[in-house]
């Protein structure tokens, strides 16, 4: 398959209508066995009853916050090193989701740590550099949106991305780094703790909410392409 | 301990949040569309 071909906003456009509803419909059934798996089979947990089962959205939500990021951040690289128009595109379609699942980390913790901890926000530095990402995503939408040529906005925006990668170690390794509220890992490479039906329930979230993410970044990057590209032949010929 | 406030206010809050991306999906292909229109009649004005 010739990449390059790809990269042309034209063909971009029919390909991602193509994929689009297969992304969201993969998302819907995994987020009903997501669910199932969550509430019907998952047990409930010894120490922590019921409101357990936040994590089943909340882990999947702050790990999609950083690895949007990241993408967005790539996208961004990319646009910024070969001056591609698409990669820029999808930038600014990425950021929007990102937002919404550093939101949904944010607000599920606060719903979680409130019976656990004892209370709805702390400073620690989880939660404070994961405030710091929302607000990066927000600068990032601002400033792609701040200017009349979009292609300026792209480039500041593209800055501002890259600087903020920065953030995302201090992230991840925020809990190893200083005494938190928040807990450590549960989830590791060598493997885990958690109940085979938790983790299969956690999965299978993180999965639906990677193909949401991906079906949303595609329709909003070709509602982006027609906008920027309404005065070329192919989109009158639409 | 009744946990069924948390786990509403964590599950409905998200299911929110995605129902209001989804429409300004919708919102932003809408007005993609009118700009293409918009353009389409000027050049037939033209």
């Amino acid at each position: 398959m010739n990449w390059f071909y790809l990269s042309s906003p034209s063909t971009f456009y029919r390909f991602a209508g193509w994929l689009t509803p297969w992304f969201f419909a993969l998302a819907a059934l995994l987020t009903a066995a997501g669910l199932y798996y969550g509430f019907i089979v998952a047990p409930t947990d010894a120490q922590q009853g019921e409101v357990y089962r936040v994590i089943f959205i909340h882990v999947p939500a702050a790990w999609m916050s950083m690895f949007l990021y990241f993408v967005m951040a790539a996208y961004a690289a990319a646009s910024l090193t070969f001056n591609t128009r698409l990669a820029a595109m999808m930038a600014r379609a990425v950021a929007p989701t990102g937002a919404l699942f550093t939101f949904v980390a944010l607000w599920t913790g606060a719903f979680w740590g409130r019976p656990t901890w004892g209370t709805y926000w702390a400073w620690d530095a989880r939660m404070t550099s994961e405030l710091v990402l929302l607000f990066l995503y927000f600068g990032f939408i601002a400033l792609a949106n701040a200017f009349d040529d979009p292609r300026r906005g792209d480039r500041a925006a593209a800055l501002l991305a890259l600087i903020g990668l920065v953030n995302l170690p201090i992230i991840y390794f925020s809990v190893h780094w200083w005494n938190t509220l928040h807990q450590g890992s549960t989830v590791k490479l060598t493997g885990t703790s958690m109940h085979v039906a938790m983790l299969t329930a956690m999965l299978l979230m993180v999965f639906a909410f990677w193909m949401y993410a991906i079906g949303a970044a595609l329709t909003r990057v070709r509602s982006i392409i027609l906008e920027r590209e309404r005065r070329t032949r192919w989109v009158r010929a639409l | 301990m009744n946990h069924g406030f948390y786990l509403w206010m964590s599950y409905g809050a998200t299911a929110l949040a995605l129902a209001i991306e989804i429409a300004m999906l919708v919102a932003k292909r809408a007005k993609s569309r009118r700009l293409i229109e918009e353009e389409r009649d000027l050049e037939a004005q033209d």
